[in-house]
C-alpha cells in the first residue's frame, strides 16, 4: 500500500508545480497581450480611435491589470481555475477558453486516442510475430514499416487524400463529419456517428501508418532478447506448445518496456496531432494550440498547456499503477 | 483466454469496414441546384466563432458583414461609378464638408419584422466604436433623413462612414450595454440573409423574406470552415464547394471541367517597406533616398512576377493609384508603372552620383562602409519569401548587398509596427473608392506615422516617411471636393513619393476567385464587374449573392 501512497503524494506535488509554472510562464514572456489585442482592434477598426470603454473592457478581460502584485494575481488565478474559468481567448474574442477546449477535446481524444491504441496493438502483435519468426521473410516488415514512419507525414497525408479521396472518391476530404449533410452540427443519430467514423478513417490511418514502425521495432527486439532467456528454454524443454510460449512466456515479458512507452504516448494524445488536424481540417486541440501561438493568444495557450500537462500527468500516473500491477518488482524498495 | 478477444477485434474491424463501405456508397451528391445551398469558403478556419457581432471586425463570422448586417452604401472597389445605395438612397455634403445629409429608402424592415427608420441610423452612429470624436451633432429630421454635423471636413471619410459602418437595430442594441463582449448569436439585420443554423465547422444562412428588394434567388448559403488551401482546392474539384477566393498556382486544373470559372483581380500593392527617415529614428543605408532609388531600378519585376507570383500578379504603380480605375488622378503618365526590367547601369549612376563607390568585392559602399541591408518576410508566405530571395539576387548584380531572411509571423509584425527594422516585404491595402486619397493619407503622411519605438496610432505609415510637401498636399486634397485642386495636390504627392520611394513598389497582388458557373448564374464578369467576386470581402460578397440565380 505504501507504494501507492508515495506515488499519489508525488503526483500531487508535481501537479501543483505544473499548474504554478503554467501561471508563471506567460508572465515571464516579453510582450503585452492586451496591447497586442488593442493594436489589432484599432487596425481592424479602419484606424478609428477606440473608445475609452473598449480599452477598459479589453484590459480587464485579458488580465493585464496594472498595479496588482504577482501574489494577488496568483491567488486570483487559482480562484478562477477552481471555478473552471480559463479566461477569454483573444484570437477568438469573446469566446471563452474553456468552451473552445471543451468543443475540441472529444474529437482529439477519440481520433488520436483510437489511432494511438490501434498503432500500439498492431505494432506489438506484429512485433511479437516478427520476433518469433526471426530470420524468415517476415523480417522485411521491419524496414518496410520504419520506412513508412520516415516518410514526411504531411506528404503521406496529401498523397493519401489525393488518391483515396479526390481520385477515387472513397473517403471524405476534410472535416470531422459531413458538414454538408449535417448543417445543424453534431446530433445523436446513427447516420451522424457513421459520418464521423468515415471521416476519421483517413486521418487515423495516416497516424497509424506513420507510427506503427516504432512499436514494431521495439517489440521485435525485446522479443528476440526474451526468447533467449532461460525460462523460455525451460518452457520449451517442458514441451509446452509454441503458441503458449510465444504469448504467455516471451510475449508478455517482452511487452513490458513498450507498455511504459505507451503510457507516455497516451499522455500526448491530448496534444493532438497538429499536422493531421491541419491537413484534414479536423476539429481538435492541436489546432487551437497552433492558432494560439501564432496569434499570441496567451489565455488560450495557457488553457491548452494546462490541459496537456494534466493529461500527461494523469496518463503517467495511470500507467505507473498498471505497471506496478503487472510487474511486481517496481513495488518493492531497492 | 486470448482467442475470443481476437475474434471481437476482428468483428469490430469488419463492422467498421462494412459501415464505411455502405456509407461511402451513398455519399451525398451536390444535389439539385435550385434547392441545395450554395457552399462557400470565405477563408474561415475551424473552429468558427459563434459570433455575429458586427463590432467584432476581426473575429465575427464572415457573412455578418453584408449578408446579415448592411452599411448604408456599397462602394465598388473595382469601378469609378458612384456608390450603390443599400439601406441608403442618397447622400450629400455641405460645401465645407462638415455636414452630411443621408436619406434612406422608405418602408424597410429588420428581419424580425420591425420597421427600419432613420432613428436606427442615428442610434448606430452614436453607439459603441462607431462614435466619431469629430461628430458634433446627429439628428433624424424625418423617418428617412439623417443629418450629421462634424467639426472637420469629412469628404474623404465617405467610404468609412457610409460604406463600412454596419447599421444595427436600435430596439435590440439599445439593450446591450457591453457591445464588445456581446456575441449576438441571434442576429437581427437588414441584409438579404438571416442566420439559419450554426456549428463551429460551418454555418448556414437562409433568404430573408423581408429583404427590401425581395428574398434573393439563392435560398440558402453555407459558409464552411477549412484549414488548408489544399482541402478547399480538392473540394472545389470534386464539386462540393461552389465559391472560394484563394491562391491556386495552376488554375487550369480546377477550371478544366468547365463547371468552375475563375477571375483574377490585381489591386493591393506588394511593396518593400523601408524604415525611410533617419530624422524619425531609422538607421541603415536605406534611409538614403539614393539607395532606395537604386534598388527600385535594379530589381527585375517581370521575373519576380513570373517566378514568385506564378505570373498572376499585376504591374505596380509608383504613384500608388489603381489603374485604370484612378486614371483621372494620375497626371504624369511616367508614374503609371514601375520599371519592369532591371537596369544595373542606372542604379550605378544613381549611387555614384550620391557618392558611393564600388569596393573590391563588387558591392557599393560609402566612406569604407559597404551597404548591407536586411530584408525580411514572414516564414511560410512563400510568394513574399521567393520575391525577397529574387530581390536579393538582383540587387547583388547591381552591386547592392541585401540579405533576405524569414521570420515567424509574431516576429514579423512587432519590428514593423515599432520601427525597429530596415526593410520588409509588405502588403498595402488599396483604397476602396476610385480615389487614391486613403493610400496617401494612411501610408505617407507624418500624422499617420510615429517615431521609431512608438506604434502609429492613427494610420499605418510604418515607413516613418515624413515630408511636409506631402502632408500639405494631402491636407488640401482632403478639405475639398474640387477636382482640379485635388488633382494638383495628388500630382505633387505622386512626384514626391515616386522620387523618395519610402515603399518600393514590387507588384500588384493577385486575388483569384473560383466559382461554380454550372449550377449558379449571375457572377461578375469582365464586362460587368458590379462587385469583386471574392467571398472574403465584406458587403461585396453579399452583393454577389443577391445577383446569383440557380441554373435551371
Amino acid at each position: 500500500m505504501n507504494f501507492y501512497v508515495r506515488r499519489v503524494s508525488f503526483y500531487l506535488v508535481t501537479l501543483w508545480a505544473a499548474i504554478s509554472l503554467n501561471f508563471l510562464l506567460p508572465r515571464l514572456l516579453p510582450g503585452d497581450p492586451a496591447a497586442i489585442m488593442l493594436g489589432k482592434l484599432r487596425r481592424a477598426n479602419g484606424g478609428r480611435p477606440l473608445s475609452e470603454e473598449t480599452i477598459r473592457t479589453i484590459t480587464s478581460i485579458l488580465g493585464a491589470e496594472k498595479g496588482t502584485s504577482l501574489w494577488d494575481q496568483y491567488l486570483a488565478y487559482w480562484g478562477r481555475l477552481l471555478h473552471g474559468d480559463l479566461g477569454v481567448s483573444s484570437t477568438r474574442y469573446p469566446a471563452s477558453v474553456a468552451e473552445l477546449i471543451g468543443a475540441a477535446l472529444p474529437w482529439t481524444v477519440i481520433l488520436v486516442g483510437v489511432a494511438t491504441i490501434l498503432s500500439f496493438v498492431l505494432g506489438i502483435a506484429a512485433g511479437a510475430w516478427v520476433g518469433w519468426r526471426r530470420g524468415t521473410w517476415v523480417d522485411h516488415l521491419v524496414p518496410a514499416t520504419t520506412f513508412l514512419q520516415s516518410v514526411p507525414y504531411f506528404w503521406l497525408a496529401l498523397v493519401l487524400v489525393a488518391v483515396l479521396a479526390v481520385q477515387l472518391g472513397l473517403l471524405p476530404i476534410f472535416g470531422g463529419y459531413d458538414v454538408f449533410e449535417f448543417p445543424a452540427g453534431p446530433e445523436w443519430s446513427w447516420a451522424f456517428v457513421g459520418s464521423a467514423v468515415v471521416h476519421a478513417i483517413l486521418p487515423a490511418a495516416t497516424i497509424v501508418i506513420s507510427s506503427v514502425g516504432g512499436w514494431l521495432l521495439g517489440m521485435r527486439n525485446m522479443m528476440v532478447q526474451t526468447m533467449s532467456e532461460d525460462y523460455v528454454v525451460t518452457a520449451e524443454a517442458k514441451g509446452l506448445t509454441p503458441r503458449r510460449i510465444r504469448s504467455r512466456y516471451a510475449g508478455r515479458n517482452a511487452a513490458i518496456p513498450s507498455l511504459a512507452g505507451f503510457g507516455i504516448a497516451l499522455g500526448f494524445v491530448v496534444a493532438g496531432s497538429i499536422v493531421t488536424e491541419q491537413v484534414f481540417s479536423y476539429p481538435g486541440i492541436g489546432k487551437l494550440m497552433i492558432q494560439a501561438v501564432q496569434g499570441l493568444d496567451y489565455a488560450l495557450m495557457q488553457g491548452v498547456f494546462l490541459v496537456i500537462t494534466l493529461t500527461v500527468l494523469a496518463a503517467n500516473f495511470l500507467m505507473e499503477l498498471v505497471y506496478g500491477f503487472i510487474d511486481p518488482r517496481v513495488r518493492h524498495r531497492g | 483466454m486470448h482467442r475470443p478477444r481476437t475474434r471481437v477485434i476482428a468483428l469490430i474491424a469488419a463492422g467498421t469496414t462494412a459501415l464505411a463501405l455502405s456509407l461511402t456508397a451513398c455519399s451525398p451528391s451536390s444535389g439539385d441546384p435550385s434547392t441545395r445551398p450554395l457552399r462557400v469558403w470565405s477563408g474561415s478556419m475551424t473552429p468558427i466563432n459563434n459570433d455575429f457581432n458586427p463590432f467584432h471586425v476581426d473575429t465575427a463570422t464572415h457573412l455578418t458583414f453584408g449578408a446579415i448586417y448592411e452599411p448604408l452604401f456599397f462602394f465598388n472597389q473595382l469601378s469609378a461609378d458612384p456608390p450603390v445605395g443599400l439601406i441608403g438612397d442618397s447622400y450629400s455634403y455641405s460645401d465645407d464638408g462638415t455636414q452630411l445629409t443621408i436619406t434612406i429608402k422608405p418602408g424597410q424592415k429588420w428581419s424580425d419584422g420591425k420597421p427600419l427608420t432613420a432613428a436606427d441610423v442615428v442610434f448606430t452612429f452614436g453607439y459603441g466604436s462607431n462614435v466619431d470624436p469629430d461628430m458634433t451633432s446627429i439628428e433624424a429630421t424625418d423617418d428617412t433623413t439623417v443629418v450629421i454635423g462634424y467639426s472637420t471636413p469629412k469628404f474623404t471619410a465617405a467610404s468609412l462612414i457610409l460604406g463600412s459602418t454596419w447599421i444595427v437595430p436600435e430596439h435590440i442594441w439599445s439593450k446591450i450595454d457591453d457591445y464588445m463582449s456581446e456575441t449576438n448569436q441571434q442576429p437581427v439585420g437588414s441584409g438579404p440573409y438571416k442566420l439559419k443554423a450554426f456549428t463551429d465547422a460551418a454555418y448556414t444562412v437562409e433568404a430573408n423574406e423581408l429583404f427590401r428588394d425581395g428574398a434573393p434567388s439563392v435560398k440558402e448559403v453555407q459558409d464552411v470552415g477549412i484549414d488548408s488551401n489544399q482541402s478547399s482546392e480538392d473540394l472545389l474539384k470534386t464539386g462540393k464547394l461552389d465559391w472560394v477566393g484563394q491562391f491556386i498556382a495552376n488554375p487550369d486544373s480546377v477550371t478544366a471541367s468547365g463547371a468552375i470559372a475563375t477571375m483574377n483581380q490585381q489591386q493591393d500593392p506588394t511593396v518593400i517597406v523601408t524604415c525611410a527617415d533617419a530624422a524619425m529614428g531609422c538607421t541603415g543605408a536605406q534611409t538614403d533616398p539614393a539607395v532606395r532609388q537604386a534598388i527600385n531600378v535594379a530589381i527585375d519585376r517581370s521575373t519576380i512576377r513570373e517566378k514568385a507570383f506564378a505570373g498572376l500578379a499585376g504591374e505596380s504603380s509608383p504613384a500608388f493609384a489603381l489603374l485604370p480605375r484612378d486614371e483621372k488622378w494620375v497626371s504624369d503618365s511616367s508614374l503609371a508603372t514601375s520599371p519592369q526590367n532591371p537596369d544595373a547601369a542606372s542604379a550605378a549612376t544613381i549611387l555614384e552620383a550620391a557618392g558611393y563607390t564600388k569596393g573590391s568585392d563588387g558591392f557599393y559602399g560609402k566612406g569604407g562602409t559597404p551597404i548591407e541591408l536586411d530584408l525580411f518576410s514572414p516564414d511560410g508566405w512563400t510568394d513574399y519569401n521567393d520575391a525577397a530571395k529574387l530581390i536579393s539576387e538582383q540587387a547583388a548584380k547591381a552591386g547592392i548587398r541585401i540579405n533576405a531572411r524569414t521570420v515567424s509571423e509574431a516576429e514579423y509584425w512587432t519590428p514593423i509596427s515599432n520601427g525597429d527594422f530596415q526593410m520588409a516585404m509588405y502588403g498595402l491595402t488599396q483604397s476602396l473608392v476610385p480615389d487614391p486619397f486613403s493610400n496617401y493619407d494612411q501610408y505617407f503622411t507624418t500624422l499617420s506615422s510615429a517615431k521609431v519605438g512608438d506604434e502609429p496610432t492613427k494610420g499605418q505609415n510604418y515607413s516613418r516617411y515624413s515630408n511636409p510637401v506631402v502632408d500639405a498636399a494631402v491636407k488640401a486634397a482632403g478639405a475639398t471636393q474640387d477636382e482640379a485642386i485635388k488633382k494638383d495636390a495628388y500630382a505633387s504627392v505622386q512626384t514626391e513619393i515616386a522620387r523618395d520611394l519610402p515603399y518600393i513598389p514590387i507588384v500588384l497582388n493577385a486575388s483569384q476567385s473560383f466559382f461554380n458557373v454550372k449550377d449558379f448564374t449571375g457572377w461578375p464578369s469582365d464586362d460587368d464587374l458590379y462587385a469583386a467576386p471574392l467571398p472574403y470581402l465584406s458587403t461585396a460578397s453579399a452583393i454577389v449573392l443577391t445577383h446569383l440565380k440557380p441554373a435551371k
